[in-house]
């Protein structure tokens, strides 16, 4: 009762304050537009020496990142938004941008919502020059969505499908509703060995070694940069 | 693509290890990487303005001149620079573009030299960003306008041509009077009866003193009667002979007598000639008063000769809805205050506010501040309300009169700006759109060209077909690479919006009929004779130089196509036994071909007779499937 007492006087003030301004004509006062602070406003990253030491990428390779990070986000972070926006440009058929927020996740390694150009060049510097391990790794980091050491088949349906939705929908044959799904039931046999519904990453890891064409495809992007 | 997009394509390529663990075929090689460690800087001397930037900036826009090979024949091997001829002021903007995706409109700059500048460099114009396309497009309209004045203006004084016939000859004459002498001569004369016929309406009616043998006085146009009607038969006469001259003239008569002016015209010698018809009949002699009436609209007629009525008449009908709303807006407050007034004052005697509809005419008469005084409120709170009806009227007609006539300029020129502003803006978003989708399509031509065949069969066919160079940049192949990753990834390949389209229409035609292998083969033979059809388009050199058949019989027929199928005996095999033969021939057209083709939707045309040869072998049956083109 008290609430709706305190909820009355409320409104009651309101419309005074609206009365008077009414009468004196300043009814339209320009409120104060809030000045929309990027928040994260400016990174500089660490010098270049040092990011030469903790990455595997010569001086001159990481100038040339440094120069294509900078001019796509002069703030020097990237938030999750520009993210997808950059990524979605390499796939126009499709739609991008669930991928991209799982790729998001994966680099954002401290999880502060940004990337900053040290996460984007560890993150690369595993990918292109990492040992086989490394990339193994990562690509369960990927997976493992709510990071907890286990791929589930709910996480590797929602991969999977943000990884068709790339595609688009021009293409051939015509994707139907269970070829993910289909997809995932593949991935589970081969990777599942104990048959207990989630993979681990030492199951992982195995069933990848053991297989040759993934052995090979990791070693593609070497020479990327 | 935008221009650091290309900066991120390593990180794109580096994140598709994602892709690795869960896919389905293994992946295909990469490029090989052709120019590696050319990154250096780049000098471009604009007529003596230094310009530098990296190579890499500027084969962004491999589109271009600068991004694509073009730019050799400017490479000038003294100073082993590249040397432009051009403005460097306008240079600038055009660099900046490449560093930034964002080309700018300097305001300051004369619209027909940057037009000059922007076509030579190989950009177009529709790329200029949001910041500055308005004022851009503003600027275009006007020098568009510009020129065609001009251009009018030239014609209007161009000499009468020799051959203009007699028809056109006078059509000229009504319309534009200072052609010729006697245009301007028929010109004044009508102008002079118009004015003689309206001060005869409007002379007649004035009291001329008594007659000899009648009490009361009689208008002037009763007295002499016959001289009025002579001088009016005079001057419809002459209308008369107008408007069937102007008439005979029209180019169009239809229009003609559909338009405004002609309609006026004729109102104006109506009356005449029904009263001719109709006299010295009593009844019908009221209505034929009444027709008297329209003569004044002879007044419109001097609309011809006077552009500042046409445009009043003009404005008035663009300002339409705003007097409408004024209109609206009064009856509303109108009929609020009668009802109001007639409440109000029902209680006093002998009142004047008998109904609402009485009450309308006190309301209008207050609320445009006349206040005749023939209708007054007795009672106090008639006079309470009839005060608030007065100032409330002061607020409702003199608000909106000064902006509705302020608008008549602003509304006039925003809308003729808003509705172009729209068509552009669609056009615009449009042509963008297709050189987005360029992007896609370049990767299905780029399959088509047996890139990636040539890659696959690299390791085994040592023996080069010497495959051309292609003059390809690292981007493209690169980011090709990629999606082709993706493909082997998911199992599926990438398909244009037609043969989706048609693939859609077979599958549902094709299960009770067809086999499903001959389903699945229609398809990619749809999508390489799409594909050639597009290669073809761009070329310079005549189209079908990459059929080795030269059959070209069947290009022109737009009615039906045929798509032969061949059996798929295995997926990719045959597809690039045939793919391998026609990329020697397509070589010499892929220099033009480049990724912001803007491909329109052309129909698929019969598959590249070529093929016959090779795969005849493979030819167990063959079913000819009809699909009409769009």
């Amino acid at each position: 009762m008290s609430s709706c007492r305190k909820r009355c006087k409320r409104e009651i003030l309101k419309f005074a304050q609206y009365l008077f301004r009414f009468i004196t004509g300043t009814l339209n006062a320009d409120s104060v537009e809030d000045e929309l602070e990027l928040s994260a406003a400016r990174h500089r990253p660490e010098a270049l020496e040092q990011l030469e030491a903790q990455t595997r990428f010569s001086r001159k390779e990481l100038q040339i990142l440094y120069r294509g990070f900078k001019n796509e986000c002069p703030s020097g972070v990237v938030n999750e938004d520009t993210f997808k926006e950059i990524y979605s440009q390499f796939f126009p058929q499709g739609d991008a941008s669930t991928y991209a927020h799982f790729l998001f996740d994966a680099f954002d390694t401290d999880h502060n919502g940004s990337v900053s150009f040290e996460d984007f060049v560890m993150g690369l510097s595993i990918l292109l020059r990492g040992t086989v391990q490394e990339k193994l790794n990562w690509a369960f980091n990927l997976y493992d969505i709510n990071k907890d050491g286990y791929i589930t088949k709910e996480e590797m349906l929602d991969i999977i499908k943000s990884i068709y939705d790339m595609m688009g929908k021009c293409t051939y044959p015509t994707l139907k509703e269970e070829t993910p799904r289909q997809h995932v039931e593949i991935f589970f046999q081969k990777m599942d060995k104990n048959r207990d519904g989630v993979v681990t990453i030492d199951e992982f890891i195995d069933c990848c070694q053991n297989d040759e064409n993934i052995m090979k495809s990791m070693q593609l992007f070497e020479n990327v940069i | 693509m935008a221009a650091g997009v290309a900066a991120w394509l390593p990180f794109a390529r580096a994140a598709a290890i994602g892709w690795m663990p869960v896919a389905s075929a293994p992946m295909p090689p990469p490029p090989r990487d052709k120019r590696r460690g050319q990154d250096g800087l780049i000098i471009l001397n604009v007529s003596g303005t230094r310009f530098q930037t990296w190579l890499n900036t500027l084969e962004r826009y491999p589109d271009t001149l600068l991004g694509s090979t073009e730019r050799d024949f400017f490479f000038h091997e003294e100073t082993n620079e590249y040397f432009f001829d051009r403005d460097p002021d306008i240079f600038r903007h055009i660099l900046n573009f490449y560093r930034t995706g964002k080309l700018h409109y300097p305001r300051h700059e004369c619209i027909s030299a940057y037009d000059e500048e922007l076509a030579f460099f190989g950009i177009i114009p529709e790329i200029i960003g949001d910041c500055c396309y308005e004022e851009y497009k503003d600027r275009r309209r006007e020098n568009a306008e510009r020129i065609q004045d001009d251009e009018e203006n030239d014609n209007n004084k161009d000499m009468v041509l020799p051959d203009m016939s007699f028809r056109e000859t006078m059509w000229r004459a009504f319309e534009n009077p200072h052609t010729s002498t006697m245009a301007l001569v028929f010109y004044y004369v009508t102008g002079f009866f118009i004015a003689v016929s309206v001060m005869a309406n409007v002379v007649e009616t004035v009291p001329c003193g008594s007659g000899p043998n009648r009490a009361k006085e009689v208008s002037c146009g009763e007295r002499y009667a016959l001289a009025f009607f002579c001088l009016d038969t005079a001057c419809v006469m002459i209308f008369t002979v107008e408007y069937l001259l102007r008439l005979i003239a029209a180019p169009s008569r239809y229009k003609f007598v559909k338009s405004v002016m002609s309609i006026i015209d004729v109102v104006a010698i109506m009356p005449y000639y029904i009263g001719l018809v109709m006299t010295d009949n009593e009844d019908v002699s009221g209505a034929f008063v009444t027709l008297r009436v329209f003569r004044v609209f002879r007044i419109f007629k001097f609309s011809r000769h006077s552009a500042g009525l046409r445009i009043l008449g003009y404005t008035l009908k663009s300002c339409a809805s705003e007097l409408g709303f004024l209109l609206f807006s009064l009856t509303m407050a109108i009929i609020i205050f009668a009802t109001v007034m007639f409440y109000a004052e029902k209680g006093s005697t002998a009142t004047k506010f008998t109904s609402i509809p009485a009450a309308f005419w006190y309301t209008i008469v207050t609320m445009t501040t006349l206040g005749y005084g023939d209708m007054v409120p007795k009672t106090i709170i008639g006079k309470v309300f009839g005060s608030i009806c007065s100032l409330s009227g002061v607020l409702v007609i003199a608000l909106p009169v000064p902006v509705i006539v302020s608008n008549f300029s602003r509304i006039y020129h925003q809308s003729q700006r808003a509705e172009k502003r729209r068509a552009q803006k669609k056009t615009r978003l449009a042509r963008i759109h297709a050189a987005k989708s360029g992007g896609a399509n370049a990767y299905l031509q780029y399959k088509r060209n047996g890139m990636l065949a040539e890659a696959e069969e690299e390791a085994s066919k040592q023996a080069g077909q010497a495959l051309v160079c292609k003059s390809n940049p690292t981007f493209e192949t690169q980011h090709h690479h990629l999606l082709h990753c993706l493909e082997k990834t998911t199992n599926h390949e990438f398909v244009d919006e037609q043969t989706y389209e048609t693939s859609c229409m077979e599958v549902s035609l094709a299960k009770p009929s067809m086999s499903r292998s001959s389903s699945m083969s229609s398809s990619p033979h749809g999508l390489s004779s799409c594909c050639t059809r597009r290669n073809k388009r761009k070329s310079f050199n005549v189209p079908n130089s990459n059929m080795v058949a030269g059959r070209r019989g069947s290009i022109q027929e737009l009615s039906t196509i045929q798509i032969r199928e061949r059996p798929m005996s295995n997926s990719r095999s045959s597809l690039n036994a045939k793919f391998e033969e026609t990329v020697p021939l397509n070589s010499e057209e892929q220099s033009y071909i480049t990724a912001a083709v803007i491909s329109m939707p052309t129909p698929p045309v019969t598959t590249p007779e070529g093929g016959d040869s090779s795969s005849s072998h493979n030819f167990l049956q063959s079913n000819i499937v009809r699909v009409s083109a769009l």
